[in-house]
């Protein structure tokens, strides 16, 4: 079977990973990720129109009679509007829901609240802390499992080390997400929940298994050959675990591609975040984490040498 | 069949039927589904426990916990809700989940309607002095409108007009137009210092000081003047029966009485002894001190009838008997005069007082008897005037508080407060030790048996704030759940389809896998009552593409063993050995996700999410490897060489 030469591409793997981590870290730090009610404090009215869904500006204007200064208005579905605004006590909540009833439920068209969400800034810096926590500890939990997993490989590359660049891999996923999300902010008004938290976490954890993968087969390989032609080792390591790659990628990918398309609105932005995750997940570990532990022996060997 | 019990049991019934077994049928239960999909509310409430003592803030939050299930369950009929208390820092937080609830507003009021009761004595502690600081910063202030407002009035008397000086430095205060400083007409006791002043300047004229009045220092503009309305000053005695309006209850006159006695008053009572009378006879009160004095009023200020009978007769004499809503007076006319007023215009510089600093005094206290302390309450009728009244009783704590409560408050007044306001205040003539209470307000009987009841189901220990609600509609819940349905069964069709095509016949024993595993995992989370949300069927369908994982790292394998020229079944049972590091280090990775976002998730969805994940992974672990194992033994005792197209491609598979 042909081999290809990943290792003996490093470079250009690198370049194209800088540049998407850099576009990333740039779109971040410049538009910043929206981040959605449950982490800012806020409400969220979802409303349908049976017949005649109003223009936006009407919305808008119906808002501002209400006294409401801080709102964002979406069109969702066919027949629905998205409503975000600042924390709406019950009572302003029950007098916008009516106002927008009377305003538009004329000639037969019926003004439904299909859902309702507000989250005080207690519950939202709750969220907002337990997200940022949670994040450090799955990375530190991995660290510590992945250097126990291969406590017994020292030779050439320390056990830690496999667990570093495998977290390296990893924010380079996070960030590929992270970096999709805050450029829809910016351009399609996109607001991150908590169950981009979820998405993130998932992507977390199988873009580790996905590295874990090939470097278990780098670590069989170094066992039965030889560790001098270190590069060369990592070179089969990756081939042999390609197709597996690729086909769990794809097994994860398809059912993900249909929910899609098909589970609805709601779920929408989960699952495109996840898509993105688990896409750069399969590709970090073969194109970034793998080469990098070549780097990493190296270097290691220019020291000693 | 736990899955689907109806098919099941349609089973067994005809097993029951043909064989006259009596096995028995699989219980129906459904999925827990979460809000999302379910549709229904979650409501997020703050415990207000500053003023609960730190050691009893644990059970006080209990309490309103057990009080709001008892009034979502009883008064909503909600059969199945979640009401839990969780503690984030220093903050107790109760959350209710009301699956199937459409009317969220009503819940809402249900839950924050439920009466806070609260007993409450006369506060005698008296307003708090200046601290240092204060007076000095208050004398400080002062002292600056005192100099700002002599620099502006020798401004004026150096030929700043007035009118300029008042645009640019007049504060506003609440008797003063801001633009004009126009007061309009004073009288007299309003301002006393300006009224004098104004009295003997001319119209136009500015005055040559900063008059210093209660409110601050006025340089003032006299603008006009004109005669005021006619004022009558009057003294009176007063005779009230029970019943009558603000009548002392210690007044046992009936309305007959109370007219026979002023009538007898009336013969005797002279101008010179009018005072004496007063303070010897009428019911008022203050009559004691004040001798019936009312001081001087104009038109408007008095009852209708009590004006009529007074303002239109002659300085000295005595009118009445006059029937008011307080009961018969007796007045006696003591002047009469129509003093002048001014309109005046003013340069404001504003005095801050005590009492801009320190707040007043609360007229009530709380005295640690509350709803919390309640046994019981009931509607009773009063055995003499027939009154409806709410009794309550108290446990054990409250009979023993409100012993002591009446014990050192006899002769005062206690008021029992219903959400903050008063709603009855009597006055306490004897300790009471039995441990119970009557409420006698004005109420009718649907009010007190409602009160009873609110209090029955409980008032809540401490006030609550609603911090956040979601609420999904019903049918935005059943669309939700049936599209992430169709996805769920799309994307396993697809995983299927992939499988069988690219690995052929492993790939179809994988699917047999692949399929028990989706039907176990839905067995396990009905069984274990794990909640489905949204997010958590989104789990699910990912852990299918997950599953297949560990299928495909062994089938891999098993290509490679192949492809080293191995027997089928030697490099089948290879294959599983050598890929199962890889499998387990992969699984135990998510499962730290999964385990790391239960704990994130506290409760509700998110951990709905992680356990959904977390079964799904060890699941599969058990159904990829070991069933696939299994089946796969089996099905390849069957294959002779040769059949390399029923397996992975490559080279012929060459002995057996």
């Amino acid at each position: 079977m042909m081999k290809i030469p990943f290792i003996k591409y490093s470079k250009l793997w690198f370049s194209i990973s800088i540049l998407t981590v850099v576009l990333s870290v740039w779109a971040i730090a410049t538009f910043g990720i929206k981040l959605g009610i449950d982490f800012t404090g806020g409400s969220m009215v979802e409303l349908s129109f049976s017949k005649n869904r109003p223009e936006t500006e009407q919305v808008q204007h119906t808002l501002e009679s209400e006294g409401l200064k801080q709102y964002i208005v979406q069109k969702a579905g066919d027949n629905k509007y998205l409503i975000r605004t600042s924390f709406l006590s019950e009572d302003q909540h029950q007098s916008l829901v009516k106002k927008m009833q009377s305003t538009f439920g004329k000639d037969g068209s019926v003004v439904h609240e299909e859902s309702f969400e507000t989250i005080g800034s207690a519950v939202s810096e709750q969220l907002r802390q337990r997200a940022i926590s949670s994040i450090i500890w799955v990375n530190v939990a991995i660290i510590l499992y992945v250097a126990y997993a291969f406590r017994g490989v020292s030779r050439p590359v320390a056990s830690w080390k496999y667990g570093l660049l495998a977290i390296v891999a990893l924010i380079h996923d996070i960030l590929l997400v992270m970096g999709a999300f805050a450029v829809m902010g910016h351009y399609f008004g996109v607001e991150v929940e908590t169950d981009f938290i979820l998405a993130l976490l998932t992507v977390l954890g199988f873009s580790v298994t996905d590295t874990i993968v090939v470097y278990d087969r780098i670590r069989e390989n170094i066992v039965h050959h030889s560790a001098a032609n270190f590069p060369e080792i990592v070179n089969v390591a990756l081939n042999e675990t390609l197709m597996r790659s690729l086909n769990t990628t794809l097994t994860v990918l398809l059912p993900l591609f249909a929910l899609y398309f098909l589970g609805g609105e709601s779920i929408r932005n989960f699952s495109l975040a996840l898509l993105i995750g688990m896409a750069s997940g399969a590709y970090s570990s073969i194109f970034i984490a793998s080469p990098l532990l070549v780097y990493v022996e190296k270097w290691q060997r220019r020291k000693t040498a | 069949m736990v899955v689907v019990p109806g098919y099941a049991n349609q089973g067994l019934k005809w097993v029951n039927k043909k064989a006259n077994l009596g096995v028995p049928l699989l219980p129906q239960k459904g999925f827990n589904l979460g809000l999302d999909l379910q549709g229904g509310a979650h409501l997020i409430y703050q415990t207000k426990t500053e003023q609960v003592p730190a050691g009893d803030v644990a059970s006080a939050v209990e309490g309103v916990r057990d009080v709001i299930e008892r009034r979502v369950r009883g008064g909503l009929g909600v059969s199945e809700p979640l009401v839990q208390t969780t503690r984030v820092g220093n903050d107790y937080r109760i959350l209710v989940e009301l699956p199937g609830v459409t009317d969220v507003n009503q819940a809402i009021k249900m839950i924050g309607e439920t009466p806070i009761l609260e007993f409450k004595e006369e506060n005698k502690s008296p307003e708090r002095d200046l601290t240092a600081a204060e007076k000095k910063a208050m004398d400080l202030y002062n002292a600056a409108q005192q100099k700002k407002a002599s620099d502006v009035l020798r401004s004026i008397l150096n030929g700043t007009s007035f009118e300029t000086a008042l645009n640019q430095f007049s504060e506003a205060s609440s008797s003063t137009a801001q633009k004009s400083g126009a007061m309009g007409f004073i009288s007299r006791d309003a301002y006393p210092e300006i009224y004098d002043w104004a009295k003997t300047a001319a119209v136009g004229s500015v005055s040559r000081t900063a008059i210093k009045s209660a409110d601050g220092y006025s340089i003032v503009k006299k603008l006009a003047e004109q005669n005021g309305p006619k004022r009558v000053g009057a003294q009176h005695i007063l005779i009230c029966y029970k019943g009558a309006e603000s009548c002392d209850t210690a007044i046992t006159y009936t309305k007959e009485q109370a007219k026979a006695r002023i009538e007898e008053l009336k013969k005797e009572v002279t101008a010179k002894n009018f005072t004496d009378y007063a303070k010897r006879f009428s019911t008022e009160p203050a009559a004691a001190t004040t001798g019936g004095d009312l001081g001087t009023f104009t038109s408007g200020q008095m009852v209708k009838s009590f004006e009529d009978a007074i303002f239109n007769v002659p300085v000295g004499s005595i009118v009445g008997p006059v029937e008011t809503e307080f009961g018969y007076h007796l007045i006696y006319k003591k002047s009469e005069d129509a003093p002048k007023e001014y309109s005046v215009s003013r340069i404001y510089f504003g005095l801050k007082q005590k009492s801009d600093i320190v707040p007043p005094a609360e007229s009530w206290k709380f005295s640690g008897l509350s709803g919390k302390q309640l046994k019981r309450a009931e509607v009773t009728q009063d055995t003499q005037t027939g009154q409806v009244q709410v009794n309550l009783q108290f446990n054990d704590e409250g009979t023993k508080l409100f012993g002591e409560i009446t014990g050192r408050n006899i002769g005062k007044q206690v008021a029992i407060f219903l959400d903050g306001e008063p709603i009855s205040i009597p006055r306490v003539n004897e300790a009471i030790t039995g441990g119970s209470a009557v409420i006698s307000g004005s109420f009718t009987i649907l009010d007190a048996k409602l009160l009873a009841q609110r209090l029955n189901s409980g008032a809540l220990p401490v006030p609550v704030e609603l911090l956040s609600q979601q609420k999904v509609d019903a049918t935005l819940g059943a669309d939700s759940l049936q599209k992430s349905f169709k996805a769920g069964i799309a994307g396993l069709i697809a995983v299927m389809i992939f499988m069988v095509a690219y690995y052929r016949l492993p790939g179809l024993l994988s699917v047999f896998s692949l399929l028990l595993y989706a039907v176990l995992n839905l067995a396990i989370f009905k069984l274990m009552g794990v909640t489905l949300t949204l997010s958590g069927i989104a789990g699910f369908i990912l852990s299918i593409g997950m599953a297949v994982d560990a299928n495909v790292l062994v089938f891999e394998r098993l290509k490679e063993e192949l492809k080293l020229g191995k027997p089928l079944r030697s490099a089948m049972e290879e294959s599983f050995i050598r890929a199962w590091p890889s499998i387990r280090d992969g699984h135990v990775t998510t499962l730290i996700g999964a385990f790391v976002l239960a704990w994130f998730g506290g409760t509700g969805f998110v951990r709905g999410f992680a356990i959904v994940l977390g079964t799904g992974v060890i699941m599969s672990l058990f159904t990829a490897v070991t069933i696939t194992r299994t089946i796969m033994r089996f099905v390849l005792g069957r294959f002779t060489t040769g059949t390399r197209l029923f397996f992975l491609g490559g080279k012929p598979v060459s002995k057996l």
